[in-house]
């Protein structure tokens, strides 16, 4: 299978020291409710699902090319579909769709991909700026009419969820709502490399760097438009369904609001976009500089995020992955021609 | 008759706030034919016109009819200069940076906005003596003829200067052709800065046009970035009279929308007229190309 095989230059390093860096991290994931304060761990679950937001947006616009504004609304939609069927009464449904957490969370996040499933054919009729203001439309029209459904979402006020997985006195709901949130962004992770190093992945970037030619050339572009889309909006609303269950409130002004889509963007900006661990990375250094620097210009976040992303997309476009990308093989070629 | 009339002067409302709509559009219209970026940032810097306008008017009564000559003033200064120091690095180099950094920008107007004004909804008042019209069905009030008139008399200021100034014509004929535009001499990326500036000045004159008539609040930007980019869609790239009848289009079937449907429906029938014609008729329903035609 050759064209699995990756791109020269593509990888930092061999996939075997990716692999032992991977599990190391994992290693430390899985400790991290029994070794920090409970808060510490909440900020650690919100970058996992900062992870889950940007790796997914990148897979629809740093592969395929689309730049979608409306993120936001699988996020939040997966976040609802979930709420729905765990505290069903909240919106007036009767108690019996209830279901357990794990399969209302992948019942949720497959709603969010089926959202996408349909108006997909209909919104890829548009292209680059006009896709980019459709989806942000869009997300906006979907924002606005979920906040006059009050029996469905609570309206203004929200909707609250109970759950509560917690077990016995030692692990809290919380440190659950971590352990899944870990797995689901491993499985967002590793679903989504195999998607981008295999054939599929060459059809996205194919019609990413032209469009005209690939088609020419018998690549389906809507084909393989809707592939990004559909799994993009399915980790996303996978997304939104952990987090909306960790924090057990969700409000369609907060949940569905073009914030999640911008954190997705700086996230998958930080780090380079159109790059796999592009995302990981930013969603670290987002993590820290959103906490560090709010502590120095409270109140600034949002012009701090937007100064950011003009300044890495001007001047590091490929982001703090082509920046240690540069220092590790400019290390290795050094070493290399000190044996020469 | 009650709801007959009713409808009249809804219809009537509408038409009167489209012309703002259309003079708003037509800087993101000018900016998205000319240089072929969309800028999201555009319902932000009309967001910032109206506040130049309200403070000035909260600190000293002045009309905001001056205020916007102000506001106007200053928009272009910092359109001109957006061009200048950030725009210029990413113009023609493709679709994704623009749209990134124009978003960005967005982001930073919005929270320098809420930071030094408070997240609350502010208004001004037009602060000159004046009646309305009584057209016997319906009543035109002051404020919205006054700004309905400003707006129109800005629009067709606008087309003039595309159509008849000098720079008017190196403005279209970089819209045309750019290449081609260069090869005659024109310089293309003063065009680029001077296009911003009056695209930036439009947004702001609409603002404080708007603020003598809805409150405005650091977070109108998303909202009216939609619906400036409806109307654009509405009249098609680069019409000037495309524009205004798509703003008036877009006033009109807005206001029907939140008479019939509710207040809260009022943004969604402007969202969803918006998504049909961008998904049936792209190119607009006057669609053409080129600036001024």
């Amino acid at each position: 299978m050759a064209f699995i095989e990756k791109a020269p230059g593509e990888s930092i390093a061999t996939d075997r020291r990716v692999l032992g860096i991977a599990a190391l991290v994992i290693l430390w994931l899985i400790t991290v409710p029994f070794t920090t304060t409970d808060s510490l761990t909440g900020l650690i679950l919100t970058g996992l699902v900062f992870i889950m937001l940007g790796v997914s947006w990148n897979l629809l616009a740093g592969y395929a090319g689309q730049i979608s504004l409306g993120h936001a609304t699988f996020f939040g939609m997966g976040a609802f579909v979930t709420a729905w069927l765990s505290t069903p009464t909240g919106a007036g449904f009767p108690e019996s769709i209830q279901l357990p957490l794990i399969p209302a969370m992948l019942i949720g996040a497959l709603a969010a991909a089926l959202i996408a499933l349909v108006i997909g054919p209909v919104i890829f009729r548009l292209s680059g700026h006009y896709f980019a203001i459709g989806t942000l439309a869009l997300a906006a029209v979907i924002e606005l009419i979920m906040l006059d459904q009050r029996e469905l979402t609570g309206g203004a006020t929200g909707y609250y969820i109970q759950a509560d997985l917690s077990i016995g006195e030692m692990v809290s709901h919380g440190d659950v709502m971590f352990y899944l949130t870990v797995i689901a962004t491993v499985a967002t992770v590793v679903i989504t490399y195999l998607i981008v190093r295999g054939p599929t992945g060459l059809g996205m970037k194919a019609i990413h760097d032209d469009e005209d030619a690939a088609s020419s050339l018998g690549v389906n572009p809507l084909k393989y438009k809707m592939y990004a889309f559909v799994v993009s909006s399915f980790f996303a609303g996978l997304a939104g369904a952990l987090y909306g269950h960790y924090t057990l409130y969700i409000n369609p002004q907060s949940t569905l609001a073009v914030t999640w889509t911008i954190d997705s963007l700086v996230v998958v900006i930080l780090g380079g976009m159109g790059t796999f661990a592009g995302p990981i990375f930013g969603a670290g250094l987002f993590l820290l500089l959103d906490n560090g620097l709010s502590a120095i210009v409270a109140g600034y976040s949002e012009a701090v995020e937007g100064i950011l992303i003009i300044l890495f997309i001007i001047f590091l476009p490929t982001g703090l992955y082509g920046l240690i990308k540069e220092y590790i093989v400019g290390e290795t070629t050094e070493s290399d021609s000190a044996h020469d | 008759m009650v709801i007959s009339d009713l409808a009249t002067q809804t219809i009537l409302n509408g038409l009167l706030l489209g012309g703002i709509y259309a003079l708003a559009a037509l800087g993101l219209s000018l900016v998205f034919g000319i240089m072929d970026i969309v800028n999201l940032a555009h319902g932000h810097m009309l967001m910032v016109g109206a506040y130049i306008a309200i403070l000035l008017f909260a600190a000293t009564g002045i009309t905001p009819l001056v205020g916007m000559l102000l506001a106007m003033v200053l928009m272009f200064g910092l359109g001109m200069l957006l061009q200048k120091v950030l725009l210029r690095h990413v113009v023609d180099e493709g679709l994704e940076q623009p749209i990134i950094v124009l978003f960005g920008l967005a982001l930073i107007l919005q929270n320098v906005g809420r930071v030094l004004l408070g997240g609350d909804a502010r208004t001004a008042d037009i602060g000159i003596p004046g009646s309305g019209i009584d057209l016997g069905v319906a009543f035109l009030s002051f404020p919205r003829t006054v700004t309905f008139v400003v707006a129109v008399l800005l629009i067709g200021g606008t087309w003039a200067f595309l159509q008849y100034t000098k720079t008017g014509q190196a403005i279209r004929a970089t819209a045309q052709n750019r290449t081609a535009a260069k090869y005659m001499g024109i310089n293309t990326d003063q065009i680029y800065v001077i296009t911003l500036g009056i695209g930036t000045a439009l947004a702001g004159a609409a603002g404080a046009l708007l603020s003598m008539l809805f409150p405005i609040d650091p977070y109108v930007g998303w909202s009216y970035l939609l619906k400036t980019f409806a109307v654009v869609v509405l009249g098609g790239v680069g019409s000037v009279l495309g524009t205004l009848v798509g703003g008036l289009v877009l006033g009109v079937s807005e206001n029907l929308g939140a008479l019939y449907l509710g207040g809260g429906y009022r943004n969604v029938v402007s969202l969803l007229i918006f998504l049909a014609v961008l998904l049936i008729k792209p190119e607009g329903l006057f669609g053409g190309s080129g600036g001024g035609e």
